[in-house]
């Protein structure tokens, strides 16, 4: 339950009134003090520099790392074309098979057992038989970010779906449209909104399941790949270095890209979505 | 007379719930069932590669043997017992961490205030992320995998504690200490029940994603047992059969886990403490 107009104004509040406002701060200080205490700690001594190298060491690094000479940004594109390629994947068929459960019969009979039979399987456990199956390769993990989404998907779609009211194909129906035409234009933009919270979730799973396929399976490129390679030769710096950056990617992507894109969405076309 | 119209009503939606019941099941198992002969059939006919899709029949021979075979027989249910011992113990250390500073958490607002974007931040992280730091640190092993579940089970039982901690109105625990209940009272009788709803199905999601984070910890750390361990291991000797075996019993075990105690608790709790379903059916 929430009071949309007193949060507006107290958003307000927060945002025009003070300079510099708590909404600022907090976070700030919230991340800030922990790595302050972790930056002393290291200096005067009270934890290993091996396992816990300081903040400052770790940035320089990922600096390093950055250019000219660095890989970073290569693992990083690699990750995110990955996880692209992957979650392309899982909205164009997880749309699909979406709007075929909650639109047809036999969409619902042929699916519905064989999803809930698939998905108690955690994903990674895929990870070793596509790896004979198709090899160290992108495609392995862009599967791996494919099977993490499309359950997400599939179900908000489903749910989308059955949102809709029926009156909606009545009238598009007695005015005379095709199949073809009550699907492009009344099923898909009808659960468009329940696919962007879809793509949403689905992009936390698949985030998720793509930095651990990275390390069981790419050769060469990934975040994932990096830093387990990094524990290979102990470079803890790099380690935490990519920590940080796939929490923040992560936190990126999920909250603050598509966050947006469903607020705007939700906000313009007044839709609710509930789950 | 209506005693016996009604004990021929009660007969007869009993004997239609177990036909619908039946039915349901049937519709159920259809579709998985053409798909297993379908499968069985492509590999038996070739037109799938049985050494990279093995038949259905050659995963249940795999797997009784593995289970009760002959040489290294058994062997199945030790590696089953080692990944059972390993999630629950990371969801017990993570119950035992996620629930204390989650009351505190939800019951202060000043700390939750300061403290809640460095856990937002901490939230979309894969646990498995720290994998490489517990290896360089702790080496392959238990404590390694131990951990890394922890750190996936820690985070949706300490945002559910939360959550349901702040749902509780301040009325309601006003009125109970305006009426001088303690604040032992008020924990035992206004907050924890209040809170049970949300907290039992974070539980729930604790342990799904304990359970979840061991199969990537076992591949990556394990040393010698294990169900994601087998699997793994497997690879070498391109024993895709074993890989499937590993692959049913993760999926079994996490579905008993899920809807065969988390399902009856959740139920019973919130019917008891509760007594209507509307709390706990979104919770």
């Amino acid at each position: 339950m929430t009071y949309p107009v007193a949060a507006k104004a107290d958003d307000m509040r927060s945002r025009f009134n003070l300079p510099l406002s708590m909404s600022v701060i907090r976070p700030v200080v919230s991340i800030g003090a922990p790595l302050l205490l972790w930056e002393a700690a290291v200096r005067l001594g009270w934890i290993d520099a091996f396992l816990f190298p300081a903040p400052s060491a770790i940035a320089a690094t990922m600096w390093r790392q950055t250019w000219p000479d660095g890989d970073l940004l290569l693992h990083a594109g690699r990750s995110l074309y990955r996880l692209l390629a992957g979650m392309a994947l899982a909205i164009v068929i997880g749309t699909a098979v979406g709007i075929a459960i909650g639109m047809t019969r036999w969409g619902r009979a042929i699916f519905k057992p064989i999803i809930s039979a698939f998905m108690p399987v955690p994903t990674l456990a895929w990870t070793p038989i596509l790896l004979l199956a198709i090899g160290i390769d992108d495609r392995t993990t862009i599967v791996v970010v494919f099977i993490a989404a499309s359950f997400e998907v599939i179900y908000n779609i489903v749910s989308g779906v059955e949102m809709m009211s029926r009156k909606v194909f009545w009238v598009a129906r007695s005015m005379g449209a095709s199949p073809s035409q009550i699907f492009w234009k009344v099923i898909l933009p009808g659960v468009t909104p329940y696919l962007i919270t879809g793509a949403k979730l689905g992009t936390g799973y698949a985030w998720r399941a793509l930095i651990a396929a990275e390390m069981l399976a790419a050769s060469s490129y990934g975040l994932g790949f990096m830093i387990y390679d990094a524990s290979e030769y102990m470079t803890m710096e790099v380690i935490y270095g990519g920590i940080a950056l796939i929490a923040v990617l992560g936190y990126f992507i999920e909250n603050v890209l598509l966050g947006r894109i469903e607020a705007a969405t939700v906000e313009k076309w007044g839709i609710q979505v509930e789950r | 007379m209506a005693n016996v119209s009604l004990a021929a009503d009660r007969y007869e939606t009993y004997a239609y719930r177990i036909f619908d019941g039946i039915y349901r099941l049937g519709a159920f198992l259809l579709p998985i069932g053409v798909l297993v002969i379908l499968w069985e059939a492509s590999v038996r006919f070739g037109i799938a590669d049985g050494t990279i899709l093995p038949a259905p029949s050659t995963v249940v021979a795999r797997g009784i043997g593995l289970a009760f075979g002959g040489e290294g027989g058994g062997v199945l249910f030790s590696h089953i017992a080692t990944s059972l011992y390993r999630a629950l113990a990371a969801f017990g250390l993570a119950i035992l961490v996620a629930i204390p500073l989650g009351f505190a958490l939800g019951l202060s607002q000043t700390l939750f205030l300061w403290v809640s974007p460095l856990i937002s931040i901490l939230l979309p992280l894969p646990a498995v992320a720290w994998t490489p730091v517990m290896l360089v640190a702790f080496g392959q092993g238990d404590a390694t995998i131990i951990t890394v579940c922890f750190l996936g089970a820690v985070f949706p039982v300490l945002y559910s504690t939360i959550q349901g901690v702040r749902s509780v109105s301040r009325e309601s625990i006003w009125v109970v200490r305006s009426m001088g209940a303690s604040r032992f009272d008020i924990f035992l009788r206004v907050l924890l029940p209040a809170s049970l709803p949300t907290l039992m199905s974070g539980l729930k999601l604790g342990m799904a994603h304990s359970w979840r984070t061991l199969v990537a910890a076992e591949m990556l750390a394990a040393l010698s047992l294990g169900l994601g361990y087998m699997i793994f291991a497997a690879r070498s000797y391109m024993d895709v059969a074993t890989m499937f075996v590993g692959i049913v019993c993760l999926a079994v075990i996490g579905m008993l886990i899920e809807h065969g105690i988390f399902g009856p608790i959740e139920k019973r709790t919130i019917r008891k403490w509760h007594g209507s379903s509307k709390m706990g059916g979104d919770a």
